[in-house]
């Protein structure tokens, strides 16, 4: 063998088990080695035995019979629909904010020079919109990919785990062949029609959250009281943005968990165990949530009061009695028990379903 | 036409496969390493590419119905491969399969003749 073919044999050795696992390459390295140099022995040309081998990528295929997917077709459809949903909620809000801020932060149009300071106003919001909206998007499909694939995953041990059990029954009951061997009792049986989770009752809650999550990290400002006195415009933010850096993470958090929640129940597809499991699961974290948001981090602008009575001026004595009324403490407290009810009530109507139509708990 | 093509090789590679198994694990009473198993495969008129065997020798041997152990003796280093105790149970029960599957299929074939 002439170093130019010795040095063919590697490069081609090299692009098959540089697509295997780490763990395979040595051992097939020389494996493919002896195959080479045997078939070299044989038929005397480098370039006939490689040409015989075919495209490397190919020959690497054969090697790898795991899977190689992230989200198997099973998941698949459900998945597409759900990347699609969030795609366009978080795009288009995060869109319609940029332009609305752009427009609203835009100088005094006068009737010389309406056209440019208009299309600048446009072209600034359009470019802060696509900027913002990629990014979203992209952290969105991130988030829903993350969750399906792990779903994925999970759902192979678990259907490995179910062999488990099975072969450990079959090996108590001494019935090798009954035990292991499908029947008809495997069936579950056909879901309630009540029990069935559809997309449409899951949309709601979708929207919702990824909207309200976008608005939170690109937009906390809009979160405000607004007045217009004459010409000018005032917002006070209602949110306590010195420290939003702090705060938003948790915010968000609490929100990621619902749409975890949300993807779990779509993939499953009816109320079960499992589903009453994760609902109860999220329900509470993002209740514990809520309560450190609320209660324990500044989210409320302490200066909410007197900015609002600054941005009122000489209106301020009619306000006056509303703003006695402005009390953190009493409006965290007054959401804090909205979110519960509304969990509980989400908590408590999933317990319902499940055990009132639910298939997986309900013995035939 | 290049679709029917490809629905031939694909119906070609899948009746091969298994075929294939039987093949390889009716050579290996005796070890052998990869190479001679194809020389020794073609000369008796059932082909199979190299860059099908050994990925399928290793496929057996994780599978238990073969062992290997690499031969540092010679010139070279070699794998051989070997049919375990247990792959001599399983060949044992797809040959007499396979006996079966042919006669039936002979009759099958031969039907559609007459």
């Amino acid at each position: 063998m002439t170093p130019n073919e010795k040095d063919y044999m590697d490069r081609y050795i090299y692009q098959v088990i540089r697509r295997l696992p780490k763990a395979q390459r040595d051992e097939v390295r020389m494996e493919l080695e002896e195959l080479i140099s045997d078939m070299y022995a044989d038929k005397g040309s480098m370039e006939k035995v490689l040409t015989q081998l075919g495209d490397p990528a190919e020959f690497s295929k054969q090697y790898q019979n795991n899977r190689q997917y992230l989200i198997g077709p099973e998941y698949f459809e459900t998945y597409l629909w759900f990347v699609k949903v969030v795609l366009i909620c978080a795009a288009v809000p995060i869109l319609v904010i940029s332009l609305v801020n752009a427009i609203s932060e835009m100088p005094m149009v006068t009737s010389q020079n309406a056209a440019p300071v208009v299309i600048r106003a446009i072209v600034d919001g359009l470019t802060a919109g696509i900027t913002n909206a990629l990014l979203s998007c992209i952290s969105s499909f991130g988030a829903v990919t993350l969750t399906f694939a792990i779903m994925e995953r999970k759902k192979n041990q678990f259907e490995m785990k179910k062999a488990e059990t099975w072969s450990v029954e079959k090996l108590e009951e001494d019935k090798k062949t009954d035990a292991s061997r499908w029947t008809p009792k495997f069936l579950e049986p056909v879901p309630d029609k009540k029990a069935i989770i559809s997309r449409g009752d899951s949309m709601a809650g979708i929207v919702f959250i990824v909207i309200f999550s976008v608005l939170l990290v690109f937009a906390p400002h809009f979160f405000a009281a607004i007045f217009t006195e004459g010409e000018t415009v005032t917002a006070v933010p209602v949110f306590h943005l010195e420290k939003w850096g702090m705060i938003l993470p948790i915010f968000v958090l609490s929100l990621l968990i619902g749409l975890v929640d949300e993807i779990l129940r779509l993939v499953v597809g009816c109320y079960c165990k499992l589903v009453m499991i994760s609902n109860i699961v999220c329900g509470a974290i993002q209740i514990v949530l809520s309560a450190v948001v609320l209660k324990v981090l500044p989210i409320w602008n302490p200066d909410f009061v007197v900015e609002l009575q600054l941005a009122l001026g000489d209106q301020a004595e009619s306000a006056a009695k509303f703003l006695t009324y402005w009390n953190a403490d009493m409006v965290s407290n007054g959401l804090l028990s909205f979110i519960i009810a509304i969990t509980l009530f989400e908590i408590g109507m999933t317990i319902y379903k499940t055990l009132r139509y639910g298939v997986c708990i309900k013995k035939p | 036409m290049g679709e029917e093509k490809d629905i031939l090789s694909t119906l070609l590679l899948e009746l091969r496969r298994g075929s294939l198994t039987i093949s390889v694990l009716s050579q290996m009473k005796e070890p052998k390493y990869g190479y001679a198993l194809v020389q020794s495969l073609e000369e008796k008129g059932v082909a199979i590419d190299p860059n099908t065997l050994y990925p399928l020798l290793r496929r057996l041997e994780n599978q238990g119905l073969l062992e290997s152990r690499w031969e540092t003796g010679g010139a070279k280093p070699r794998k051989y491969y070997q049919r375990t105790a247990y792959g001599t149970g399983i060949y044992e029960q797809l040959k007499a399969y396979w006996e079966n599957l042919s006669a039936g299929m002979e009759r099958l074939l031969r039907e559609e003749e007459a």
